[in-house]
């Protein structure tokens, strides 16, 4: 009875708006997205316009956004002056005949601390897929005594940082070089990375095996397998997807380090691309553009890395997160 | 032949063993060990490599200290405004992209690409827009609305203002600043957290409910908002741990400063133990926040635990 005291009037109104709102929807919601994305990239952008700024432009008062101001306008295209000379300072290339391209980089930067940091990350995340890979098979293939126990102590560590434990970490660090004359930092600092990347990375990659049916090896122990066999045989490559992920993301986590990379090796040759960009930031030369440059420099490996290997990415976080 | 097969089922049966000791081995010396010399140098008094027992006295001279408890409460407000921040940021951009619109995809890339940025980075980009006189942003920052103007020099720790000593939060910008940085490079995780749990909601008790009648604000209220309440608990403590145990970002943004205004525990933690070389008192910190740390994941771990069994669709 209700109904029908409705008048038709009310009804279509209603219906037009409606179709009105389900047809503008798409459009507001791409709108707020592209603000959203503006505020999230702004940062990197304005980091950018920095980096190819002239000295003299980065040091006027009060800042200037765009440096494209002549003396009698205030923005005029032709005389934006945008250069490089922030990024020529990071990398400070010099040409060498004896070089094996012809010219070497002679910023430390690139000569020392970017080296550093991609051997430190690619060995500790090597040993990192392996580890895991091993570990996360035994936890998700072996019921063994104290399985609960030890899946719910991995899980616990992933939530340690390792500030609190850096104390003990560089006591230690100080003891081993004491201890041993020929002592090599930068093992010790691999190890630790490892430890730091392990426990996560355990859980995507037991996860991953997981979701892998078990009568496919159990046809490979029949076929004359043994379990190693089957590990590397027939179950790594159908995890592939998960190792990607416990070595890409152990890899992000590594070159983003800082502090441990900082305090546990002593010498300067031996330290990381982080600690490099302490270099710009000299007590008399301002070089704003030139720290910019650096930071840009330093974070396109990985958001290069990243954007091709996005989805791999996303599942793993999205798996280690909400399993835990 | 005999002793082929015996040498098999003895590494078959201790295969496991086998698998999990080089990932043991490591945890032992990363993560075990520190934890317990932590505890054992807490009660030591390290004086130039020679060590002396003193009980408890570390712990009482680090908690009876001042600059303990301004740096709990600072750590408090950092956390409050930080996981606040994150979480409605958050939960709101995941809700737009979860209308899966063309260039969804898209829009999470884009969004996505703090979260790669190392934390010291993220804290220099920001540091470089507020520099004083230089940075864009410096005149806005000027405004006596803010306070010192100089509040985060990157050459210089200037002396903090009276008003910012007086009122420590909100107008002490460097705080501030901190809270929006942190939750900057927080936001693209949380929002794919929240994201893929609200494209688990399954779809046909949305359009049945529509088809009842449910608008969009009382679906919303009553279907999707609970399915995902056990994801925004996880996405919490995710956010309260990285936020206890971040220093990097403190590191490069701020240094502690001005003063001591931004200088929260993990801060704390750092210049007790390499700045001030007072490694004793440093450990009893550090045994107090891995005891905060365990408590806040065991708690997560049985949180989430008693949600999987609940929640089973």
């Amino acid at each position: 009875m209700e109904t029908t005291s409705t008048s038709p009037a009310y009804l279509k109104r209603s219906a037009r708006y409606y179709a009105f709102a389900k047809g503008a929807q798409p459009w507001i919601f791409n709108f707020l997205l592209i603000i959203v994305c503006l505020f999230m990239a702004l940062p990197i952008l304005g980091t950018m316009l920095t980096s190819v700024k002239r000295q003299v432009d980065v040091q006027r008062k009060p800042p200037l956004l765009l440096p494209c101001d002549t003396e009698t306008r205030d923005f005029d295209v032709n005389a934006c002056r945008f250069v490089l000379e922030g990024y020529d300072r990071v990398i400070d290339i010099k040409p060498n005949p004896d070089a094996l391209f012809g010219f070497e980089m002679q910023g430390r930067m690139f000569s020392t601390y970017i080296p550093n940091t991609l051997l430190y990350a690619v060995s500790a995340s090597l040993l990192v897929t392996l580890f895991a890979g091993m570990a996360g098979y035994a936890l998700s293939r072996f019921n063994f005594r104290g399985r609960r126990a030890l899946q719910l102590a991995i899980l616990a560590i992933t939530g340690v940082p390792l500030l609190t434990n850096l104390i003990s970490l560089y006591q230690l660090g100080v003891a081993l070089r004491k201890a041993f004359p020929g002592y090599e930092e930068r093992i010790f600092l691999i190890i630790v990375y490892v430890g730091f990347g392990l426990p996560f990375s355990i859980w995507i990659v037991k996860a991953f095996f997981d979701t892998i049916p078990r009568e496919l090896e159990e046809a490979s122990f029949i076929d004359g397998c043994s379990p190693v066999q089957a590990l590397f045989r027939i179950v790594a490559p159908l995890a592939a997807p998960g190792l990607t992920s416990a070595f890409l993301l152990s890899f992000v986590g590594v070159w983003n380090e800082f502090i441990a990379g900082y305090l546990l090796v002593s010498k300067n040759a031996l330290k990381t691309a982080m600690f490099g960009l302490y270099d710009f930031i000299g007590q008399f030369v301002i070089g704003y553009q030139v720290l910019a440059a650096a930071c840009i420099l330093i974070a396109l490996p990985v958001v290069i890395l990243f954007l091709f290997a996005r989805p791999v990415f996303f599942r793993a976080m999205v798996e280690g997160a909400l399993k835990g | 032949m005999h002793s082929r097969r015996i040498r098999q089922t003895f590494l078959s049966r201790t295969l496991p063993f086998w698998l999990l000791l080089p990932s043991l081995l490591v945890l032992a010396v990363v993560q075990f060990y520190p934890g317990f010399y932590s505890i054992f140098l807490s009660t030591q008094d390290f004086q130039a490599g020679t060590m002396k027992f003193v009980g408890v006295q570390n712990f009482d001279k680090v908690f009876g200290s001042s600059s303990f408890s301004d740096s709990v409460w600072l750590t408090l407000m950092f956390l409050l405004g930080y996981a606040l921040l994150t979480m409605v940021v958050s939960f709101t951009v995941a809700l737009f992209l979860n209308r899966k619109l063309r260039l969804s995809g898209f829009y999470l890339t884009v969004i996505f690409i703090p979260w790669v940025l190392s934390d010291v980075i993220a804290g220099l980009v920001f540091r470089l827009f507020v520099v004083p006189d230089y940075g864009l942003l410096s005149p806005f920052f000027a405004s006596p609305l803010f306070g010192s103007p100089d509040g985060i020099s990157l050459l210089t720790t200037p002396p903090p203002s009276p008003l910012t000593e007086a009122i420590p939060f909100p107008p002490a910008p460097a705080m501030f600043l901190l809270i929006f940085a942190s939750a900057w490079k927080a936001v693209p995780f949380i929002t794919l957290l929240i994201l893929a749990a609200l494209q688990t909601v399954p779809k046909e008790v949305l359009e049945s409910a529509s088809m009842d009648g449910a608008n969009g604000i009382s679906s919303f209220r009553f279907i999707t908002f609970p399915l995902v309440i056990p994801t925004l608990v996880v996405a919490m403590f995710n956010l309260t741990l990285g936020g206890i145990n971040g220093v990097g970002m403190v590191f490069s943004l701020t240094s502690g400063g001005p003063g001591s205004a931004t200088e929260v525990l993990s801060f704390l933690l750092y210049k007790l133990g390499f700045g001030q070389l007072e490694f004793g008192r440093a450990a009893a910190l550090s045994v107090l926040m891995t005891i905060v740390n365990l408590v806040l994941i065991l708690v997560a771990l049985r949180i989430s635990r008693s949600d999987s069994e609940g929640y089973k669709f």
